[in-house]
Order: structure tokens, then sequence, then C-alpha cells
């Protein structure tokens, strides 16, 4: 186990050479396009046999890249924001095609207005695609999740979203262990899974009328709902064949005692945990949950984690207008007949908004406060 | 109800969905070739699902492929459109 400092970016594209990728599409767009120039260095200086298809758009990136997965490729892309809204027809062929594909998303604002700063937004339009969607708290995070992700995908055909922030992470210096090549090779066999075969030719994607169609989405739903056993254990084959600490679906933090949990997905993690220490110090029975999973959307873990809580806080980077925050939303859903807890949905750091310690510490305080209206999301930041 | 053994990537072999879709059901009307001497063979041209055919005796029909949309009919002296179905009205 090598110790470096580098970026989300990079460990991204680590991961991805540690998998052995094959097929890598790329259109460059920003923040993501650190991690496509340094794979592209690999390529280049001949450290990853992978084939680099330079393309006009993003939906020509995804759609090359579901090319060479068809073919029974290992195949990758990055992208964030705009980039991925315009794969979004792609995005969802690869579902239904039941590729494995892995795709870094450097989360970003979406337009319009226009931004550049972080947020979840991106990652929450595509919550209905069929993708698993991996969350990364840190840069560690960002390399354990690609490799994982190439796992998983290929144990259940279901393509992986692998989410870190647009500079909060993938443009900022980290301490990330990186494994070896060799070990990497043993967790990760390649499984090759072609559609395409001149011998033998078929129609792919050919038209399902509606005999059949509710079938295959039947098929596609219940392949994601096993990722839900798949996510779990191959995390904890990866913390004991590298002894790292991915912690599967869900992660709990000092919540043996907690009357009060935050939950939130994504970088603010490591932000709430920092507020967590602080008023545990102060006597507060405070806990915090980690959602590293978020689709599929991991009802049971959450159940349990919250099951004995008084009072939620929510912390979500994204907001789905007229409904409120996506993870608020499916905690809510997920949580309905299940005890007398309050659930405040909180909305912050949207566009790059500040979203630090005393962010979230006015959140926590007005889910305890009587004259918050539970019922709307609450915004931070205004 | 059990769920339909499906192949995991969606797909068919070549040539399947000629083969295996059956639109005719979507007909309300069918043509009947009712003077064959009469059926201007032009209407092979003119019928969009292929499904009037050019044979040695003369203008054949394939019930599988035609929808009933009634070209043939109109262009063609000797053919003539039929009510699919000849239960109760409103009923099929």
């Amino acid at each position: 186990m090598n110790k470096v400092l580098i970026t989300g970016s990079e460990a991204a594209a680590i991961g991805a050479k540690l998998a052995k990728i094959e097929v890598l599409g790329y259109y460059p767009i920003t923040p993501a396009f650190p991690a496509m120039e340094r794979l592209s260095k690999y390529i280049e200086d001949g450290e990853l046999n992978c084939k680099f298809i330079r393309v006009e758009s993003d939906h020509s990136a995804l759609a090359a890249v579901l090319g060479g997965s068809l073919a029974g490729a290992r195949s990758y892309t990055v992208t964030n924001s705009q980039g991925l809204l315009l794969m979004t027809e792609v995005v969802y062929h690869v579902a239904g095609l039941r590729q494995p594909i892995v795709m870094g998303v450097a989360n970003r604002a979406l337009s319009a207005p226009h931004s550049r700063f972080p947020e979840h937004g991106d990652a929450v339009s595509q919550g209905a695609s069929g993708w698993i969607q991996l969350f990364s708290e840190n840069n560690q995070d960002v390399l354990d999740n690609t490799i994982q992700a190439f796992r998983i995908a290929e144990e259940r055909r279901t393509p992986v979203m692998v989410n870190y922030e647009g500079y909060i992470q993938s443009h900022t210096l980290e301490e990330v262990f990186v494994p070896e090549q060799d070990k990497v090779d043993a967790f990760l066999p390649l499984k090759r899974m072609p559609a395409l075969d001149v011998s033998d030719p078929r129609g792919v994607n050919t038209v399902a009328g509606p005999d059949v169609y509710t079938d295959y989405k039947y098929i596609q739903n219940a392949a994601m709902e096993q990722a839900l056993t798949i996510i779990p254990t191959v995390a904890a084959e990866y913390n004991k064949v590298f002894g790292a600490n991915s912690c599967g679906l869900v992660e709990g933090y000092m919540m043996e005692d907690a009357e009060h949990v935050i939950a939130a997905m994504g970088s603010i993690v490591s932000t709430a945990r920092l507020l967590v220490d602080e008023l545990r110090k102060q006597g507060k029975k405070i806990g915090l949950i980690k959602v590293r999973a978020w689709r599929p959307f991991p009802v049971q873990a959450v159940k349990e984690l919250l099951h004995n809580v008084k009072f939620v806080t929510v912390l979500d980077k994204n907001i789905v207008f007229g409904v409120g925050g996506a993870l608020a939303t499916d905690i809510k859903a997920n949580l309905y007949g299940q005890g007398n807890m309050v659930i405040n949905g909180v909305i912050l750091g949207l566009g790059g908004g500040k979203c630090g310690v005393k962010e979230i510490k006015e959140a926590v305080d007005h889910t305890e406060s009587s004259e918050t209206n539970k019922n709307r999301s609450e915004w931070i930041g205004l | 109800m059990a769920v339909k053994s499906l192949p995991i990537v969606p797909s068919g072999d070549p040539g399947a969905l000629a083969e295996a879709s059956n639109y005719s059901t979507w007909r309300i009307l069918r043509p009947e070739i009712t003077e064959p001497d009469k059926v201007n063979p032009i209407v092979t041209l003119y019928c969009p699902d292929g499904a009037l055919t050019l044979e040695e005796s003369g203008v054949a029909l394939n019930y599988k492929f035609c929808k009933g949309c009634g070209i043939c009919a109109k262009e063609s002296a000797g053919i003539r459109m039929a009510p699919e179905y000849t239960g109760p009205k409103g009923v099929f």
C-alpha cells in the first residue's frame, strides 16, 4: 500500500487504471477533465493498454463507451453536470442494456443560471436511470469506490456512477492509500460478457412490445435490488484485502445512544463529522449516517440505524423542485409508518454555497426548534 | 404471474421482429380480393406494409403484415374492405 498526495480526479484515474480499463470515451468538461488528462497520460506512457476514443460530445462519449462494453471491453468515462444531462439518453440505454460501465461524475451544479460549482443536482437528475450511485466522502473513497464499482457492475450487470464533488474533491489534494496492482488484479478478475458476437449476430436493443417491456423492467429492477446485498459484500472483501475502510451501503457514526442524527452523502459528511465530534464533547447525543449508496436506496439499513432516534436532520446539496431534497424525500418515504421522529429536510450548499460546520449547526438547531415547519424543506444560506 | 424468460441484454435474432410481431391485431377492417381479374397489380407498390405481393397467379394478400389501412381497396378495383369482427355491435 502506497501513500500519495493526490486530487479526487487523480484518485478516479488511478482507480480506473488499476481496474485496467480497455475503452475510455471522453469529451472535455470542467471539473471532470483532470481525470481524463491523467488517464490519457497513462495510455500515452504505455502504462495502460486502453483505447481512448475522442468524440464530439458527451452523448457520443457514453455511446462510444457503450459500444466498447457491448463488445465485451471493460469501459469507463468521466463527466459532470451539463455533460451528464447531454448523455442522459445513453445513460438510460446503458442501464436498460445491462452494461457494466463505470462512470465518474465530478458533481457540479446545473444550468440555468450557469454555475461551475459543486452540488449533487447532476447525480440526482439521474436517480431514476437505473444506475447504481455511490457517493464519495473523500479522495480515498473516490479511489476505493471506483475499484469496487467495476466488481459491483460486473456482478449485477448494472452500471455504476461514482460521484465525487467538483473542486471540493476533484481539485483538492488529500492523502490517499493506493493499492498494489497485483492485489487489484486478484480482487477484480475481468469478467467478459460481450453482447456482440460476429459468429452469432443478434439485434441489440430491438423493439420490446407491451408483452415483454414490463418483464424487462422488472428484471432490471430486481438486479438493482440484489445490488443491495452485493455492495456490502464487495466492500467487506475490499476492506479485508486492502485494509481499507469502505462502509458498504451506509455508515453510522456515533450512533449508539444518538437521539439526533444527521444524514448526508458526499463531501459534506466530513464536515458533519466535525460538528458531531464537537457536539458530543458538549454532551449532546448526536450521531451521523453517511449514505454511500444512494441508488439502490438502502431502505433496511437506514431503517435499522434510525429506529430509535427522535430527530433527523437530512442535508441535501440538491433540490428536486416542488418536492425538496432527494435524500430527505427518500428517507421520509422509506421510514413511513415507523416511529414518531421529526425529519427535517435541509437544502444547503447549492452551486457551491456555504455548507460548513456553522451552517450544519444552524440546521441541527432548527430541527429541534418547535417553530420550524417540518413539512417544508428548510433552506440554509439564503 | 411469473416473469418471462428474456435475454439479459434486450436483443433478438436477426429478423425476429418481422417474424414474431403480429400487428394484424391492429386491424378493424380487412381487405378481401373479391374479383381477382380486376385487381390492378400496381397496388403491390402502394401497400405501406408489403402485405400485397405479385405472384404468378395474380395479386396475393398476406394478412400477417396487413394493418387494414384500406389503401389497396381505394386504389384498385376488385378489393373491398370487410369488417374484421362480426360479433355484436361494440363487442370485438
